[in-house]
């Protein structure tokens, strides 16, 4: 970090030409000061002080039951699966393609690996292996639908969505599969703890430091912000657009399937509608993390703090027994407030007043 | 040009605007530093500057899009005002055109001028089209222009979509004093459309008004303004009687230094040399059966007016757009033939026409920008190496001597001219033998192009292929000794060393587009 201080001043002093054009370097860049000050910023970590004003409302609240250990750890392993939901979105997201098929791959996955697990003498990762196929061949309809036969892909995954539901009914007869092999080994993949956390949760954890490493660490990840930002001009640099679009919905669909399993195995069955709650949590967490660490793109440690911070709230409703509808209230509202403050912050002009500029925009 | 001259003479006219010490202050940056500014009744006055003079800041204080900072005055008319509230008042005859025109291109001339002006009603509140379309027929009689004001903008041509947007800014001023501001108008217009744009602004000010014209074309300058106003740097150059100046010298108090409007690179024709692109069928929407050889060190200028293929070239040469012809072939250093039309990627690196559409990744750095062709050489074990990308990334902002505070600003931050050269350096840092370039200097300031010139020509001589098309004969004239002409998809022309002149390139563009 310091070496990058040193480099960011080196950088910003000798430059003459910028002075003469009457632009003085801003004094917070390249200060070291300044940078911790700007990660700190309300602007790039929002969500942190809102989870800590959480933190104080539900401690005064729910003084029994809140500010304990035992809530973290309840936040936490109550929201790993949608974790990596809203993970597996965020893939997608950054190369501006929508999944919102990704609630029924949940399903889908959950399901075959009960089916194969109760109903056949196959070993467990045999069952596994095959659902983890049943979800890239998912992502493979996907990507063909959206890419290849370009249908807009908030329709299109919301159709195969559809298409996915009805299968996992024709199968199932909307029944859930539940059966004494499903305490097996198939529970372990969710139910084992190790250090007070269940495995998904580290599941999240891994996932999202591969895609924090992938986006912003690697040339492919800076190929899918441009392909996000700016389709045409990332394919006239030669970056291959509709491949990049095409693998990240496999992508999405993969970890959608991951998702699904451990959520199969939290249940201990195979719920034929068990990922469909988990849609609008999933994108709420992956929205809120756009406007976090890195405003403006989605990205890991940005959509796991939006994860920690929906689920702070809704758990703490949870706890000072608040009535059921106030975690999808909160959810919506949260999300609301933080895309509508990083809209605000991108306008050009910091001074002039909303209406003033919407009486200037008037006249052009 | 008369009425200024009136009121110079008098010497007592109030201007129909007057600006005193206008500032504007961005985090860091002073964009505006106490600008003075007069417009006398009836006179078209020019604004110039290069890019990141404080020309648009300027447009934009006064339209109130942006706060001016405390301590400057504004006059209408000898009327005080307070800037960025015209719109309060009604009456007010302060409007403005800007740059992106605003209007709705899904929508008809009709439907974009009634927006503004109200729909005709009939019984029952409902729309009299009949006579809808008689009222915007009469708004734009005004300007002496005839349309068919019930064709989508988007059809219509960028002159017709700028011109309704004259219309609507002049919507319930029927004669009279006043002020229209056109933004850049001509900026996204080709040369051949110009023309019929100056016609239209000589009709307002035919019609008793005064017009702020932003312009970063020199020619157009001297074509229609009575008195310059130049910028520089956020700081009032002066203001000047056109009369009193000749291109050069407005050029070199918009750049402060001496500079060469008839700019040439004077380059020798190409014999010898290898040829490191060829190209054969390649054919497009108005492109036919296209072929041509460029040589190591060449730069070969494709020109022909709107419709003649010419703007197609840069981007089926570069394969980023499919050909319609299945044996359109191309071939670098003599190496294989490769097919077009099963071209999966972009090839050679294209500096496309359309800066911020096709190029700017608008939420990345300049770094960002810079490097994303060239992301595998700086890639080490399958991690991007931040130190050198910054290494490569500052050595290009200094060989191209872009000027920017940090390269971690947005890109968004910087002058046109300068998000060109941060869009050429992306190509550049990948080391191609060919380049292909498409309006190489649109939105660049007249000091900015020139340096974009001396670079390509310096690329040129260490050995860069490039192939340039623009619809500003000045690139060709100032980069080719070698120029193609197109005219409805056939080559009908090559023009080579001294005999590439503006003259010699409009007569064969245009010559053969009567014969046909």
């Amino acid at each position: 970090m310091s070496a990058e201080v040193h480099e960011t001043l080196n950088e910003a002093a000798p430059d003459a030409d910028s002075l003469e054009a009457g632009r003085t370097a801003v004094s917070s860049e390249g200060h070291p000061a300044g940078l911790i000050l700007r990660a700190l910023s309300p602007k790039n970590v929002s969500a942190v002080y809102v989870l800590i004003l959480i933190i104080i409302v539900f401690s005064f609240w729910a003084p029994d039951t809140f500010p304990q250990f035992a809530t973290v750890r309840q936040v936490l392993n109550s929201n790993a699966v949608v974790g990596l939901a809203a993970l597996s979105l965020a893939i997608p997201l950054s190369a501006r393609v929508f999944d919102l098929s990704f609630a029924y791959t949940m399903s889908l996955t959950g399901v075959t690996t009960a089916h194969f697990v109760a109903s056949s003498n196959w070993p467990l990762p045999a069952a596994v292996a095959i659902a983890l196929g049943v979800a890239l061949l998912v992502g493979f309809i996907n990507a063909v639908v959206v890419v290849v036969m370009r249908v807009d892909s908030m329709i299109g995954t919301l159709a195969t969505g559809s298409i996915i539901s009805a299968f996992i009914t024709f199968v199932t007869g909307d029944t859930s599969i539940i059966s004494g092999k499903l305490y097996g080994g198939f529970s372990e993949i969710g139910q084992t703890t190790r250090f007070g956390f269940i495995l998904p949760v580290y599941y999240m954890l891994v996932v999202a430091l591969v895609l924090w490493v992938v986006l912003e660490y690697t040339p492919l990840g800076r190929r899918i912000y441009a392909t996000g930002f700016n389709t045409e001009a990332a394919r006239l640099s030669g970056i291959r657009t509709k491949r990049i679009q095409f693998c990240s919905l496999l992508a999405s669909a993969f970890i959608a399937g991951i998702a699904g399993i451990s959520l199969s195995s939290i249940l201990g069955s195979g719920s034929p509608t068990a990922g469909t709650a988990y849609l609008l949590p999933a994108f709420a967490a992956a929205f809120l993390g756009a406007t976090q660490i890195k405003a403006g793109r989605f990205n890991a440690w940005g959509t796991i703090l939006g994860v920690i911070t929906l689920g702070a709230g809704t758990t703490g409703l949870a706890l000072a027994t608040a009535p059921p509808w106030a975690g999808n209230m909160f959810t919506g509202v949260v999300l609301i407030a933080a895309l509508a403050v990083t809209t605000v912050q991108r306008k050009p002009s910091t001074g002039a007043s909303l209406l003033s500029r919407l009486r200037g925009a008037k006249g052009s | 040009m008369s009425v200024a001259q009136v009121a110079e003479e008098d010497g007592v006219a109030t201007p129909i605007l007057a600006l005193r010490n206008v500032s504007k202050t961005f985090p860091g940056t002073r964009a505006l530093k106490s600008v003075d500014l007069d417009i006398r009744a009836g006179e078209v006055h020019a604004l110039v500057g290069a890019n990141g003079s404080g020309k648009s800041t300027l447009i934009k204080v006064l339209s109130g899009y942006h706060d001016v900072d405390p301590g400057a005055e504004a006059a209408y008319d000898g009327v005080p005002f307070t800037l960025g509230h015209t719109d309060t008042d009604p009456q007010h005859r302060v409007r403005f055109v800007h740059q992106d025109l605003g209007m709705v291109n899904e929508l008809n001339a009709m439907d974009n001028l009634a927006m503004t002006a109200g729909f005709e009603r009939g019984p029952g509140g409902l729309i009299d089209w009949s006579r809808q379309r008689q009222k915007t027929n009469q708004m734009l009689a005004r300007l002496g222009v005839t349309l068919d004001v019930r064709r989508p903008l988007a059809d219509a041509s960028p002159v017709e979509r700028t011109i309704v947007a004259i219309a609507r800014a002049l919507i319930g001023w029927e004669s009279g004093r006043g002020l229209l501001v056109l933004d850049e108008p001509t900026a996204v217009l080709p040369h051949t459309e110009v023309e019929r744009l100056l016609d239209i602004v000589r009709e307002v000010q035919r019609m008793g008004a005064s017009v702020l014209y932003v312009s970063h074309r020199l020619d157009e300058v001297f074509d229609i303004a009575d008195r310059v106003t130049v910028l520089r740097d956020g700081h009032k150059e002066g203001t000047y009687d056109v009369s009193t100046l000749d291109q050069q010298r407005l050029a070199e108090l918009m750049v402060g230094a001496q500079v060469d409007a008839n700019f040439r690179l004077e380059r020798p024709v190409v014999t010898g040399a290898d040829v490191v692109l060829e190209v054969r069928g390649l054919s497009g929407t108005f492109l036919t059966g296209f072929s041509c050889e460029v040589r190591r060190g060449e730069i070969l200028g494709i020109a022909g007016l709107a419709g003649s293929g010419a703007e197609e070239v840069p981007y089926l040469v570069s394969g980023s757009r499919a050909p319609s012809s299945p044996l359109a072939e191309v071939r670098i250093e003599g190496g294989r033939w490769n097919r077009l039309s099963g071209a999966r990627r972009v090839e050679i690196p294209i500096v496309p026409a359309d800066r911020a559409r096709e190029a700017v990744i608008g939420p990345f750095s300049v770094r960002e920008n810079l490097s994303l062709k060239v992301l595998d050489s700086v890639t080490k074990r399958s991690l991007l190496g931040r130190g050198r990308e910054r290494v490569l990334v500052s050595d290009w902002v200094r060989k191209l001597q872009i000027k920017v505070g940090s390269s971690e600003d947005p890109i968004t931050s910087l002058s046109g001219g300068n998000q060109q050269k941060v869009i050429i350096g992306r190509c550049l840092a990948a080391h191609p033998e060919v380049l292909v370039l498409a309006e190489p200097t649109a939105g660049v300031d007249v000091g900015t192009r020139q340096a974009i010139y001396t670079l390509i020509g310096e690329l040129a001589e260490q050995g860069l292929a490039v192939v340039v098309t623009s619809t500003d004969a000045n690139d060709l004239i100032a980069l080719c000794s070698r120029v193609v002409v197109l005219s409805h998809g056939r080559q009908v022309a090559t023009l080579q060393g001294r005999d590439v002149t503006e003259h010699n390139l409009l007569t064969a563009m245009e010559a053969e587009t009567v014969e046909r």
